[in-house]
Parts: structure tokens; C-alpha cells; sequence
């Protein structure tokens, strides 16, 4: 059994009469990393406020590296990274003196080679407030991550970011995760959960609505995979062209799409049909579902089940 | 020690750094001691005897009153508190570092006020320079104190700001920095003598030195040495590391109130 880091029992949050988080429990092991998503107001910043010794938990149990966060929030800041959502630094602290500043919180020396890494080595003796919002972010992230904590807490950490820099990121955090650090991210975006997490969890109103490997989650839904086709003269999408075993649902840009619960049977039977109709494929794509896709099925069940209630 | 160090350092380079710092620190009170200095002269001779430890004080309110608890309520409203706890920034780092950093400040405008006063003014100088330095460290502590609790306390820059001057105001015009406190009518003294900066002049032409000795003002001390620490330890208690997890107002402004009592109980003892 793999070392569990990171452990949620029946944690609750409230906020006046309005319960935010119910009854949520969750595990993370070491060197995983955890995606945690959900729709705004679904109960991530709590759920990781809290873990994060920021908030104090209305009911339940949470541990991280063996801590409890609101009884020993110094004793945690040591263990744990955190780049929040909304923080800042002081506006005319420049890289250097922000990297020095935390590290000799934290009782480490500054490691200026993460500068470097981060692509802020021209920067160091820029003021935060004159750094653009990707590099104020990847500044944070320098700062989260100086003390080589046991357990990395990013909240939408590519928000704002380009695309190289969202690429350079994506692996800085899996090299972390070989190094043994837990990483837990909360984000919207569900293309980078699917990418980078070991496993997600979706958070709806306060409740875990699904949890496991990204496969896992895509597997557990419809399991429709989509089909797309392209022809030559464009017979598909001209007649319908019905095919057994696959739906017709969408015509995208010269594309006839179907979605099937068994697409080799599907695409063997559109080749066929296209042989015996004389047209000729241009390009043919099979896609699984994706987290996203998955993610808008649970959420959309929920808003149905919602309006039910 | 090493992150108390780099923090002060960070803090003390701020205060020139920062435009609107560099301005309450030093711009603002100093271009007000060179033009008060010469038409104070002039129009109220009174005034140059006094003129040292009054526009010490001028400068402390500038900087304790009207910038410490505008940094403080920014750095909160800004999310700068919430990364400094996640990073385990401690809360006493947060209020007492700003003070000593703005103290070192202080004691730079504090000596370019003593020698210029003194030199072009002919405003007295200090004799006693130890019992001097005592009491303008005293009056800091009293006002640094106040306005770290504003700081903490006030919901909004708007609202700090506010508050500021209803202190900021009074004690220029009636804390006998201008005039002197004995010529004012006598329930105006009463009032003035809530004001930290009455008992502050008191306390630095005494100790100082300046003028006539009335002996030891110890009513004085006791008022800005409890104010002081009442204060600081008020602010302590209110400190919030976020605004979204503000109390009521209503009942943080009321306890804050409470760092006025020394000095309402020195202006009932006179």
C-alpha cells in the first residue's frame, strides 16, 4: 500500500448557513499528482484553502505530511509549496530580493538556479509590479517550490500563462513529481488534468462526484467514441448515410461525425459502406472521450438533478 | 535572523523605493519644516524654541499615521498576507518590521530637522541629547503603535485613511507643535492632552532639554509608554491575514478605541 500524503475525512466547510463542502473524503499518496476539478463555487479553493492551513474546517479530518493544517499552520508552511489563485507580492520587491526574502523564511538558502529555470534570470532585478502575469505566476511557483516541499498545492497554475511557458511548467511539475513531491492542482482546464494528474477528482457543490485515473473517469461515462470522417464527394454526410452500431450526431467542417460504444465495428462498417458507394476517404479520426467531455456529462447530470430537487 | 534581515532590509529599501513612501517619509515633512521653519519664525517667535521636537513629530505623524496603516491595509487588501502566510511569514514579522523600518527613516529626517533647525532657524537645540532621542522613540512607539492598530483594524484604505486624520489633524493644530500648549484656553488643553502629541512635546523638550525645565513630565510618559504598548498589543489581537475573513467593523473600531485611554485618563489627571 503506497504512503498516503495527503488524507481528507468527511472534511466540511461552511460559510454562514451555506455548507460549501459536505462529508468529503479523499486520499493523495506520495509523489502523485491530484487534479482537483470542478465548476466555480463546486468547493476547490475551500477544500484547498483549508488543506492549505488558510481556512479552519467546520467538521472532519484533515491531514497533510502527518499535520493537522489549522492546528500547526507553521510547522506546515515548512513542508508545503503553495501558489494560491489570488496572492501577491509587495509591489516593489524585485525576483532576487522576493526569492531571498522567502527562502530565509522558509530557513533555506535561495536557490537561484530556479530563477534561471523558470525563465526569470533577466528579470531578478525587476519589481513584481512591473512583471507581466505570467511571470508574476511563475515568480509564485519559484517561491512555492524553494524549499523543496513534500507537498505542492497549484491553484490554476497555467492561468495566464503562454503556451511555451504552460509547456515548460507542465514539465517542471512532473519533474517534481519524480522527485517524490505530491503535487494536488486545481484548475479549469480540463486538457492539462488530463495531461499532467495521476488522478482527478470532481468536485459538484460540495461533494465528490467522481474520482480516479483520467482513463478511468472517460471510461466510466457514456463510452461513446467519436468518429470523425472526411470524404472525397461527401456521400456521408449528403444521404445520412446511417451505419449500424454508431450514431450520427454533428456535422463539423465537411466532417461526419458519429459517436459508437464499439468503433471498430463502426469504422469497419463505414469503409465498407464507403467502398460500396464509390467514395474515397480523405481522413478518418478516432477519438476516445475526453475528460472534458466526461467532466460535462457529470456536471450536466448534476445541474439536471439539481433542478429536480 | 536570516529572513528577519533580508525582510528589514527589503522593508527599509521600500521606503525609498516606493514613491508614495518616499514622499510621506521624507519630501512631505521636510519641504513643511523648511517653509514652516522660516514663516513660523517670523509671524510666532514661540515657536522656534520648540521647533525641533515639534517638527520631529510632524514628520512621525507624516510617516506612523498617514503611511503605516495605508501599507498595511494595501499589502492585506492585495493578497501580500496571504502569500506571506502560506510561506510562514510570521503575523509579529508583519507589524513590527514596518515599525523599525520606518523608525530608521524617522531618525534620518530626525537629525536633517535637528541640524537644519538649529543652524538656520536658530531653533534650541537639545541638551540632554539621551534623554532627547528617549522621548522622540517614545513618541514613534506611541504613534507607530496607533497607526499599525489602524492598519489592522480599518477595513479599507478609504476608511484607514479617515481615521488617520481624525487623529492626524487635531494634534497638528492643538498637540502644541505649532503653539504652545500653555497659551491654549484651558478645556482646549484638557482636549489636547488626549492627543499622543502634547505629551509628546512634553516629553521631548523636557527630556531634551529645551527651554525651561518643569521637571520630569512622568504623567506624560506613563501615557505614551502605555499607550505604546496598549497599542501593539491591540493590533496583535486584531490582525487578520485576510479581508475576506473580516469581522464587523463596528466591533474591531470599538476595541481599537481602547489604545485611547491612557490618554484620556492622563488629560482627566491634567
Amino acid at each position: 500500500m503506497e504512503e498516503s500524503v495527503v488524507s481528507v475525512r468527511g472534511f466540511r466547510k461552511c460559510y454562514g448557513a451555506t455548507v460549501a463542502v459536505r462529508e468529503l473524503s479523499f486520499d493523495v499518496k506520495r509523489g502523485e499528482i491530484f487534479a482537483l476539478l470542478g465548476p466555480n463555487g463546486s468547493g476547490k479553493t475551500s477544500t484547498l484553502e483549508s488543506l492549505e492551513g488558510l481556512r479552519h474546517p467546520d467538521g472532519g479530518e484533515l491531514s497533510v505530511a502527518g499535520i493537522d493544517p489549522s492546528r500547526q499552520p507553521r510547522k506546515l508552511a515548512r513542508l508545503i509549496g503553495v501558489q494560491l489563485q489570488t496572492s501577491a507580492l509587495p509591489p516593489a520587491m524585485t525576483v532576487d530580493e522576493a526569492m531571498r526574502f522567502f527562502a530565509g523564511y522558509h530557513r533555506v538558502a535561495a536557490r537561484q538556479g530556479l530563477v534561471e529555470k523558470l525563465g526569470l534570470g533577466e528579470k531578478r532585478s525587476v519589481q513584481y509590479a512591473k512583471l507581466s502575469v505570467g511571470q508574476q505566476r511563475r515568480l509564485a511557483l519559484a517561491i512555492a517550490v524553494c524549499h523543496e516541499p513534500r507537498v505542492l498545492f497549484l491553484d490554476e497554475p497555467t492561468a495566464g500563462l503562454d503556451v511555451q511557458s504552460r509547456v515548460d511548467l507542465h514539465a517542471m511539475i512532473r519533474e517534481l513529481r519524480e522527485g517524490g513531491t505530491t503535487v494536488i492542482l486545481a484548475t479549469h482546464d480540463m486538457a492539462e488534468a488530463e495531461k499532467l494528474a495521476d488522478r482527478a477528482g470532481i468536485l459538484l457543490r460540495g461533494e465528490l462526484a467522481a474520482i480516479g485515473t483520467p482513463r478511468q473517469l472517460t471510461a466510466s461515462g457514456a463510452r461513446r467514441t467519436r468518429i470523425s470522417v472526411s470524404t472525397e464527394n461527401g456521400r456521408l454526410l449528403a444521404e445520412d448515410v446511417a451505419i449500424s452500431g454508431a450514431e450520427l450526431r454533428r456535422r463539423d467542417e465537411g466532417y461526419a461525425v458519429y459517436f459508437s460504444e464499439n468503433p471498430g465495428k463502426a469504422v469497419a462498417a463505414i469503409l465498407a459502406w464507403l467502398e460500396q458507394a464509390g467514395d474515397a476517404l480523405v481522413d478518418l479520426r478516432v477519438e476516445r472521450p475526453t475528460l472534458e467531455e466526461r467532466f460535462l456529462e457529470i456536471t450536466s447530470a448534476s445541474a439536471v438533478k439539481g433542478e429536480q430537487r | 535572523m536570516n529572513a528577519f534581515l533580508h525582510h528589514f532590509s527589503y522593508d527599509f529599501k521600500t521606503g525609498i523605493r516606493d514613491r508614495s513612501r518616499l514622499l510621506m517619509f521624507y519630501l512631505f515633512p521636510l519641504v513643511f519644516f523648511f517653509l514652516v521653519g522660516g514663516l513660523m519664525g517670523s509671524v510666532n517667535p514661540s515657536f522656534v524654541p520648540t521647533m525641533v521636537p515639534a517638527m520631529v513629530i510632524f514628520a512621525v505623524m507624516c510617516a506612523a499615521l498617514l503611511t503605516l496603516p495605508n501599507v498595511l491595509v494595501g499589502a492585506r487588501e492585495s493578497g501580500v498576507f496571504r502569500s506571506y502566510r502560506i510561506n510562514g511569514v510570521p503575523a509579529a514579522s508583519i507589524l513590527a518590521i514596518p515599525v523599525l523600518g520606518t523608525l530608521v527613516h524617522m531618525a534620518i529626517v530626525g537629525a536633517i530637522v535637528a541640524v537644519a533647525g538649529t543652524r538656520i532657524y536658530g531653533a534650541t537645540a537639545p541638551t540632554a541629547i539621551p534623554g532627547f532621542l528617549a522621548g522622540a522613540v517614545l513618541v514613534y512607539a506611541a504613534y507607530a503603535g496607533l497607526g499599525a492598530l489602524i492598519g489592522v483594524a480599518a477595513g479599507s484604505g478609504t476608511s484607514a485613511i479617515l481615521i488617520a486624520q481624525v487623529l492626524y489633524i487635531p494634534s497638528i493644530i492643538l498637540g502644541g507643535l505649532m503653539v504652545p500648549l500653555s497659551i491654549l484656553p484651558g478645556a482646549l488643553q484638557r482636549i489636547a492632552l488626549i492627543l499622543p502629541a502634547s505629551h509628546g512635546m512634553r516629553v521631548m523638550t523636557s527630556l531634551g532639554g529645551i527651554g525651561a525645565g518643569a521637571g520630569v513630565p512622568w504623567a506624560s510618559i506613563a501615557a505614551l509608554g502605555s499607550g505604546a504598548v496598549l497599542s501593539f498589543v491591540l493590533a496583535a489581537l486584531l490582525f487578520q491575514w485576510d479581508t475576506r475573513a473580516s469581522q464587523p467593523g463596528g466591533a474591531r473600531m470599538a476595541l481599537a478605541l481602547l489604545a485611547l485611554v491612557p490618554y484620556a485618563a492622563a488629560a482627566l489627571a491634567g
